[in-house]
Formats: C-alpha cells, structure tokens, sequence
C-alpha cells in the first residue's frame, strides 16, 4: 500500500538546517492498522504530510499504492489525495463556519460527486460516527470528542483506502481516547489501511504494529516499546 | 463547482459583514466615481450622425473682416461658423448635393382653438426641406414640405412628437391648423421622438440643447421678418446700398445661417469644393469676400472636434477618476489580503481534503468577484446619485447628458468586475500557495 525508501525530509531556515527525516524507510501492508510513536520533534508529522502528499520530500522514494508519486503535478495529488487518503488531526480541523454536514461536504465536492451521492454519502458517515442528529450544528456547538468523531466521519464519506491519523486522541479525555480508538478498529477491521500517530503506550499496543521513529528514522521497535514500558514504569 | 464556490463566497461575506461592508464600498466608491465622470464623457463624446460622417459636411465661407481673421473658438479654423442670408441663398442653387440644408433657430407662439391647451412658446427651426432627410429625423405621420416651399412662403408646419403630444395628444394631426403668432399654419408632418445628442446641426447655443419643437419652411423669412434667435455676429455696419428695415438686415455681412451638405462621394465633394471657390471669386468681383480665398467643408465628427464638444478638461477628469478607482482597487487588495489569510487554516484543510493549489485560487477568485459584482451595483447607485448631482449643479445644461445609458450600467459592472479580479489576484495567489501543513498541526 505504503512503500517509502529512504526519504530525507529537511527544513531550511535562514541559519539552520533541520534534518526531519533521513533514510526512511518504510512499508504499510493494505488492511495494517500501524501506531507510530515517538519523541516530541523526532519527525512522525512530517512522516505523515509525505505520506498523505502534503509535503514533497526532499529525497528518496515514495510508492503509493504502487505509483510513484515523485513526479506527480499538485493537481494529480490533489486528486490521489481526494481520492485515497483520508486525514484525522489532533486539532480536529473542522471547518468553523460549516455546519457538520457542509464540513463532510467539502471532499465530496471536489471528487464531483452529484448532489444526490453526497447526501447518501454525508449521511451514512454522520450514521456511522453516531451524529446524525446534529447534521446542522456547528462544530463549537460539539464536545471535543464529537468533534474528532464529525472529523473521522469526513475522513470517511470518501471511502478511502488509506487513513492517515496525526494524534487523534491528543485532544481528548480517555474514555473518548478509547471511543475514538473503536470507531478506528471498527473501520480497519472493513479494510482501510491505517497509521496511527499516538503518544499514548496503550493505544499503540492495540494496533496490529508499531513502529517508533527516534531522530527522523525508524528504530527498532520492540526494544524501543520495551526502552518506553520502563521509562513509565 | 462554480456553484459550490459562488455560495462558499456569499457565506463568507456574510461571516465577516464589517469587513465585506468596507471591501464592497471601497470598489462602490471607486466605480462611482469613475463612472459618472466616464458617463458625462462617453455621453459628451458620442457622434450622433456617426452613419453618416463621410457623407455630411458643414460648410463655411470666409467672408469676414479683411483686417482681422474670425476668432471665436479656440479650436475653430478662423472663419465664421455660420453664413450671411446672401450666400445661404445663392448656395442653395447648386443641384451638386445629394441634399442641402440652410437653416437656424427661432420661436413662434403657439396656440390652437381648444381652450384647454394655453398658448405657450415653442422653439421653432426655419429649415429648407431636405433637413429630416439629411439628418434622419424620422417621421411619425405626414412629411416634408415641398421645394417651393423654401423659396416662396407656405403656411405649414412640422410638429416635434412632444409638440403633437402637447396639442393634439399624439394623434395623427396632419391637416390640423394651429396659430403661429396669430397665423393660421397647416400642419403635414409629425416627427417621431427624435433627439441627437450632442446637437451637431447646431452647437451655437448649447451643445447639448433639445431638438426644436417645430419646424417651418426657408421660404417664410421676409413675409414674417424672421430674426435668427441664435447667434447672429457682424463685423460691417454699412447698411447695403439703398436697403432699409429687414431687407438691409437680409443682405447685410451678419452671419446666421447654418449651412449643410449631403455629398455622396470624392467626386461629388470635389465637385462642390469647385463650386465654392467659384462663388466666392464672383463676390470677390463685386467686392465682398475681401480675405484670402478660403472655405470649408467639415464633417460631424469634426465639427464636434472644432466647436469643442470634445472637451480635453473631461479627458483629464476621466484618468483623474480612473486613478481614483485604482487607489480603490489597492485599497481592496489590503483588505482582501488580511481576509484571506485570516482564513488560511480553512484553505490547508481543504487542501489536505483534495482541492488542489487552482481551486483554492479560483475559489477565493470568486470570493472577490462576488465582492466586483455587489461594488458594481452599489457604484451604479453611487454614479446615478452622481449623475443627478452633475444635473443639478448645471442646472439643466446637461440634462441629457448625465444619464446612464445600457451600455454605461454594463461598462459600470464590467468594470466593477474587472477592478475587484484584479483585487483578488494577488491575494487569492498567495492564500493558494501557501503550505497546508503548516496550518494543520494544531488549532
Ligand atoms: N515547517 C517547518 N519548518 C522548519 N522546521 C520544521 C517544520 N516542520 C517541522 N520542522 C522540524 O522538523 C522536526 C520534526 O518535526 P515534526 O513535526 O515531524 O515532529 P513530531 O514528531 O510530529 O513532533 P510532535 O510529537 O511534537 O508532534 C522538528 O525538529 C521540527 O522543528
Ligand atoms: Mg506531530
């Protein structure tokens, strides 16, 4: 699904240079439901904005669903993005004036979907989240985990193949953490492909695998989730 | 989609109603402004006989005072821009025209025997025939009169379609008589509504003057003593040998008379060119026409030129006012700018939801045509308000003049438009280019 060998990623400033990511590489199976971890500033952001053609890398390779997508133009991404990838974010980013269905609106519209489509689309999503009573509020009239479950619902009434999920709990007490981490399972479980970015030891433990990244690489992870069980112990 | 971005536009104008009030008034104001002046402009610079520019000439003779040249006009060719009743007549001989014209303003009191309608005073043209046909004034009822007419006096008349209106409520009053300062006058014709603006057959007084309310014949002039209620300029006081009372006024040096020509082709013009040297040599032999040998033969579209109706302040005025709107149009850039990048985080999510860098350009593109659009209608409003000043502060000069036309309220939206595109160039540019990521980390 996901194949990246050896992206470097660096930001220059007027002074410095900061190497993000440096010989990353990576494979995501289709169906896999990855965690990432990691220490603050070590790179998983970036990691996922290349992963979700937000950003270009600097170098190395990118295989999505088994094209590459180096060469691709902003409107091909665009469009692969529409089409494939699904975004969640730990500030949620709903769209402050557009009531919740005019926010699960906005992917739709730019896959072209007819007015009919979109609806049957908008509302199975708000089903599928629990919200379908609240298609007209907006979202500052939602509970934080409300929010992330209208944002979920987004990501979702494209159908796509691949979920992309920038600490989606971060935001969020434990008990809509873990509600939140359901709706995810249940997702996965009907065949999307997700990676998770998550500081919490436990949600990461529930995905199928974890990989860590320590200074813009992966690092092995089963000694690192044993580095981490005994620095919290 | 175009759809979907003309709604995205009007729900965020009405987010930010302050903010939307100041960006609309600032294209508001600017296309007023330019519009008015632009309008007066246009207006003041139309050629109403444009059809027939190369057809029509206005004629002139320079028969003035041999020590001094004529110099009335700034951007008039130094002769005098009306002729002597003498010349009027003797050039009215030729049969080289297709149609020619001798004419000028005077006014007549009208009444009739219907004791609703109150005499009143109508401006009246005293015109040979061929004036409807030359200047395509067009008939509603009746016609013209016949040649005869303008030689020898017939009581009869041709009413203005207001005139008609006026007297006999707009029926078909050819045949009907009314009273010309107690004269009985037949009346054989009836003009459709019919105003060139400007009045190129006669900018003596006031280019912009309505056309006249009646029309009688050439030929009227000695039975009634008719005086030109125009312009009438001299520079020789000798009374004519022998002459006294309004014969000596017929035969004397005053100019009064407006001259026009219908020349079909080259061959033609030079025909008649031939033909007005000639005269002029035989008046030189009975000693008038004392200056160099000189004549003209203008077409409408300078004669405007000449008589300057084509005014260069007007021409300032309208940069001065399209500067305006240019100030206005940065104005609306700034606050375009600051709005859109307000609202750069929304542009970020829709950019990780699958619009690319063109639908986030044109979506905020139709933010400010949207913004082009309501500016231009309320800049409409502002130019007629503008229009009703210029109106006001002429008193009555311009009445015709200052109002928009549809081709102006198009021009006004069309530069609404355009003003507020260009507004939203380089902002909507820069909110479509910016990096998504950057806006998506945290809120
Ligand atoms: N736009 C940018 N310009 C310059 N440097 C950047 C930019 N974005 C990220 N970085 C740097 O790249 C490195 C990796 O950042 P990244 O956001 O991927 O970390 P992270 O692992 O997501 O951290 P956290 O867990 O705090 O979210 C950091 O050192 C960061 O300062
Ligand atoms: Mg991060």
């Amino acid at each position: 699904m996901l194949k990246m060998h050896n992206i470097r990623k660096s930001y220059r400033t007027d002074t410095i240079e900061t190497h993000a990511l440096r010989d990353f590489s990576l494979e995501v199976n289709e169906g896999e439901f990855v965690s990432v971890t990691g220490p603050s500033g070590s790179g998983k952001t970036t990691f996922l904005n290349i992963a979700g053609l937000l950003e270009t890398p600097t170098g190395g390779e990118y295989l999505l669903d088994g094209q590459e997508v180096g060469n691709l133009s902003d409107r091909e991404r665009s469009r692969m993005r529409n089409e494939k990838i699904g975004f969640i974010f730990q500030g949620f980013n709903l769209i402050p004036d557009l009531n919740l269905f005019d926010n699960i609106d906005v992917p739709l519209r730019y896959r072209g979907f007819n007015g009919k489509e979109r609806r049957r689309r908008i509302e199975r999503a708000l089903e599928q989240v629990g919200l379908s009573a609240r298609a007209k509020h907006l979202p500052a009239q939602l509970s934080g985990g409300q929010q992330q479950r209208v944002a979920i619902a987004r990501a979702l009434a494209g159908e796509p193949r691949f979920l992309l999920a920038d600490e989606p709990t971060g935001n969020l007490d434990s008990l809509m953490a873990r509600q939140v981490m359901e709706l995810l399972e249940f997702i996965n479980e009907w065949g999307t492909t997700i990676v998770m970015v998550t500081h919490d030891p436990d949600l990461a433990r529930r995905a199928q695998r974890n990989i860590q990244i320590v200074d813009g690489q992966v690092s092995d992870l089963r000694q690192s989730i044993a580095q981490q069980e005994i620095a919290t112990a | 989609m175009i759809g979907y971005y003309i709604s995205l536009a009007l729900r965020s104008l009405r987010g930010t109603p302050i903010l939307s009030a100041l960006m609309i008034a600032a294209i508001a104001v600017g296309v007023g402004a330019s519009m008015t002046v632009l309008t007066v402009n246009y207006m003041t610079s139309k050629n109403p006989l444009v059809d027939k520019d190369d057809q029509l000439y206005a004629v002139q003779l320079d028969g003035w005072d041999p020590n001094e040249a004529y110099n009335r006009g700034a951007k008039g060719n130094q002769m005098p821009w009306q002729l002597t009743y003498r010349d009027a007549t003797a050039l009215l001989r030729s049969d080289i025209p297709k149609r020619q014209v001798a004419m000028h303003k005077f006014g007549f009191t009208v009444s009739v025997d219907d004791a609703e309608v109150r005499p009143f005073v109508a401006v009246t043209r005293v015109t040979t025939r061929d004036f409807f046909a030359l200047f395509d004034a067009p008939f509603q009822y009746g016609g013209t009169w016949e040649k005869s007419a303008d030689e020898s006096p017939k009581q009869v008349v041709v009413l203005s379609q207001a005139t008609n209106e006026k007297l006999f409520g707009d029926k078909n009053s050819v045949g009907e008589v009314i009273q010309l300062n107690g004269e009985a006058f037949t009346v054989i014709g009836v003009l459709k509504e019919w105003n060139p603006s400007p009045k190129v057959y006669d900018l003596n007084n006031g280019h912009f003057q309505d056309s006249e309310e009646l029309y009688i014949p050439f030929g009227l002039h000695r039975k009634f003593e008719i005086h030109s209620w125009g312009n009438n300029n001299g520079w020789n006081s000798d009374i004519a040998k022998g002459l006294t009372g309004y014969e000596a006024h017929l035969h004397s040096e005053s100019v009064w008379i407006q001259y026009w020509v219908e020349l079909e082709n080259g061959a033609q013009k030079r025909e008649y060119e031939e033909f007005l040297a000639n005269h002029i040599r035989q008046q030189k032999e009975q000693g008038r026409f004392q200056r160099p040998l000189k004549f003209a033969l203008s077409r409408p579209s300078e004669w405007l030129v000449m008589n300057e109706v084509l005014d260069h302040d007007s021409r300032v005025l309208a940069w001065c006012a399209l500067a305006f709107l240019l100030v206005c149009v940065v104005n609306a850039i700034a606050l375009l700018l600051a709005k859109f990048l307000r609202k750069a985080p929304e542009a970020g999510v829709r950019r990780a939801l699958g619009a690319s860098r063109q639908s986030i350009f044109v979506q905020h593109l139709m933010e400010s045509s949207c913004i082009g659009v309501l500016g231009g209608i309320a800049g409409i409003g502002l130019a007629l308000l503008g229009l009703t000043g210029v109106r006001v502060l002429a008193g009555g000069g311009f009445d015709r003049v200052a109002h928009m036309d549809w081709a102006m309220v198009f021009a006004a939206i069309g530069l609404a438009i355009v003003a507020s595109l260009l507004a939203g160039l380089y902002p909507a540019w820069r909110i479509s280019q910016t990096n998504p990521s950057i806006y998506l980390k945290t809120q």
